[in-house]
């Protein structure tokens, strides 16, 4: 931190020194809040980490196993139905619905599957041979597309989860590393010039009070020369009222400025 | 009387076939491709039986490559044995044909139905079931035209006529659509077989009527299961049960009435065969009928039955001589083999190997 360099613009005045500290505060409190946003967005980011390579794992069981189910359909029904399929559905059976989770102020989408009831647009596919086989199947794939589904709510919140810790520590290091050190610098700053300021006004007023004195000593003197000179002069007329009329005299003393 | 002229016109057709039926994979074959590690293994294996037809294979090819160049093979056999037959053998072969053809014309029902260019689904249709007049079925826009100037004139006509309107092809599933000419086709085949000149009376019709039989009745207890919890009432259902085979007529009637597997066991119980099946589903019993399998990795499921007892028919079909069944009974048999290749190509690509052994050998 070099010093003068790393300050924000401001004057050196008292009322900027009250800003500063209360933006320091402030920069403080935000710091500590957004620490621990940070954390418990990293504490969701890990589960979601350990989630997804659970579901990984469970999608190539799942897929696997829906895969095969597909090799029995094509034994049993000894041919290719997949255009027969694909041309007799309809609707989606298989929906999905989204529904936001909030996590410390971050919306994660969520996907949350289900099955449209009575709707089996393909039930007599393989009627003569292989229908249940065909059906079968389709419930395995209904499982594998569900595996994907949980799959891709868990992607998706983890790329959101990662943008957003991104930011929030991007926030966090900002505010740690560089506006506390800067407003600190500027208070440092601020400080160091009001006491600046005071140390030249002392000296001033020292110098004042020196040429004060000097003046006042000299003033004095002359007072005193004049005296002795009026003393020898009215020795004779009355030395009993030297006294009072002195004091009387010294009425126009200069004003002290301090 | 059969075997007196029988070798005037079919002999070299029969010679063949046999040939054929022994080039089908054994058991020990099977095994040795059960122990492959790679699809690569795999092809090596088959090398003696399908040279030529896999060279052309990338390294590791798809199982459905692997499946179809298999079926090329299937294809250009039949094709040679077709063009070498002559009369009713001929007509016979046309009739095996018609079953894929059912296949085919669904297909582009389907694609036709739903507005897409079926030209590219002349692609998926099963080279079998190719007919001449199958490409000026893409030339229909909407349905009534494909009915009426097209579908006419497909060798599936008959079975159109009587029973579909081009109303019933928009509003009823493909499916029913699919099933009814397929009863159709089985009652047709079925009545050729036993009527005609050159076959009735002959081992032909003997061996098979009771192999359309089974068909028939492994039909119907199909659809009877496979309707359960669908929209197919018991009416319909009813209507596409083929009327002849073990089951009919008592059996179809009381499958046409049942409500849950108990009610097609029920249905089955006059009949052994069938009846030994669902005792030994319900014995096995993991997942019900159909569920090829399910847990464990011996139990057989009622469609795996059906199959061997299809493939068990099919081998006892060459035991007979001067017959047209044996071309059937090899297009089945060869079938099978492809399917259970591509199930064992299956296993090994997906890595499943304990369940590799479900596929049904009968040599």
């Amino acid at each position: 931190m070099s010093g003068a360099a790393d300050r924000e613009a401001v004057f050196p005045t008292r009322q900027s020194l009250g800003i500063m500290k209360a933006k320091l505060k402030g920069a403080e409190t935000g710091h500590s809040l957004l620490k621990r946003k940070s954390e418990a967005l990293t504490k969701r980011f890990r589960e979601i980490t350990r989630r997804i390579d659970e579901a990984k794992r469970k999608m190539g069981r799942v897929m696997q196993i829906a895969a095969f189910s597909l090799a029995e359909v094509s034994y049993a029904v000894g041919g290719d139905i997949g255009y027969q399929v694909q041309e007799s559905a309809k609707s989606a059976r298989f929906r999905i619905r989204t529904k936001q989770d909030n996590v410390s102020g971050v919306l994660l989408p969520a996907f949350e599957s289900f099955l449209t009831e009575g709707n089996n647009d393909f039930g007599l596919t393989g009627l003569g041979k292989g229908g249940q086989q065909v059906q079968r199947c389709r419930e395995t794939y209904a499982r594998a597309v569900e595996a994907l589904v949980e799959l891709a709510s868990l992607q998706t919140a983890f790329v959101i989860l990662d943008e957003v810790i991104k930011v929030v520590n991007r926030r966090v290091n900002a505010i740690e590393h560089v506006i506390i050190p800067r407003t600190e610098n500027t208070i440092k700053y601020i400080n160091s010039e009001l006491d600046e300021l005071d140390r030249e006004e002392f000296y001033r007023l020292k110098k004042v009070a020196n040429k004060k004195q000097r003046d006042n000593a000299a003033a004095d003197a002359e007072m005193k020369a004049k005296r002795e000179a009026a003393g020898n002069n009215n020795t004779a007329a009355g030395a009993d009222d030297s006294g009072p009329a002195d004091i009387l005299a010294a009425e126009d003393d200069d004003d002290v400025i301090f | 009387m059969e075997g007196l002229l029988f070798n005037v016109n079919n002999g070299y057709i029969e010679g063949i076939v046999r040939g054929y039926r022994n080039s089908l994979l054994t058991t020990p074959a099977y095994n040795n491709l059960t122990q492959c590690e790679t699809i690569d293994d795999l092809k090596l294996q088959l090398g003696p039986a399908y040279g030529d037809f896999l060279a052309s294979l990338p390294p590791n090819p798809s199982t459905s490559a692997l499946a179809s160049k298999t079926t090329d093979k299937l294809i250009s056999e039949f094709r040679y044995v077709r063009a070498n037959a002559t009369g009713a053998l001929a007509q016979f072969m046309d009739y095996v044909t018609y079953g894929y053809m059912i296949d085919n014309v669904a297909l582009l029902i389907t694609g036709t139905l739903h507005e897409r260019d079926t030209r590219e689904l002349l692609e998926r249709c099963h080279p079998l079931g190719w007919f001449e007049t199958m490409p000026v079925l893409c030339v229909a826009t909407n349905v009534e035209e494909l009915y009426n100037s097209v579908l006419i004139e497909t060798p599936l006509a008959p079975y159109f006529k009587g029973s579909l309107s081009h109303q019933d092809l928009d509003e009823l599933n493909i499916e029913i659509v699919r099933n009814t000419l397929y009863k159709n086709y089985l009652e047709d085949f079925y009545k050729f077989v036993n009527t005609h000149s050159e076959m009735a009376g002959t081992p032909t019709a003997e061996v098979m009527s009771n192999i359309l039989e089974f068909e028939a009745d492994r039909r119907a207890i199909n659809i009877t299961l496979n309707s359960f919890g669908t929209e197919l009432t018991k009416a319909d259902r009813n209507k596409l049960y083929p009327t002849f085979g073990k089951l009919y007529p008592e059996g179809t009637l009381m499958l046409s009435r049942a409500d849950d597997v108990e009610g097609v066991r029920l249905a089955v119980d006059g009949v052994h065969d069938y009846k030994t099946f669902f005792d030994a589903v319900s014995l096995g019993g993991s997942g019900g009928p159909g569920n090829m399998g399910g847990g464990s990795t011996d139990g057989k499921s009622l469609e795996d039955m059906f199959y061997q007892k299809e493939m068990e028919i099919s081998k006892d079909a060459f035991t007979r001589q001067f017959t047209y069944a044996i071309v059937y009974a090899w297009v089945k048999l060869r079938e099978q083999e492809i399917r259970n290749i591509t199930w064992i190509a299956e296993c090994i690509a997906q890595n499943q190997k304990d369940r590799i052994g479900n596929f049904i050998s009968v040599f």
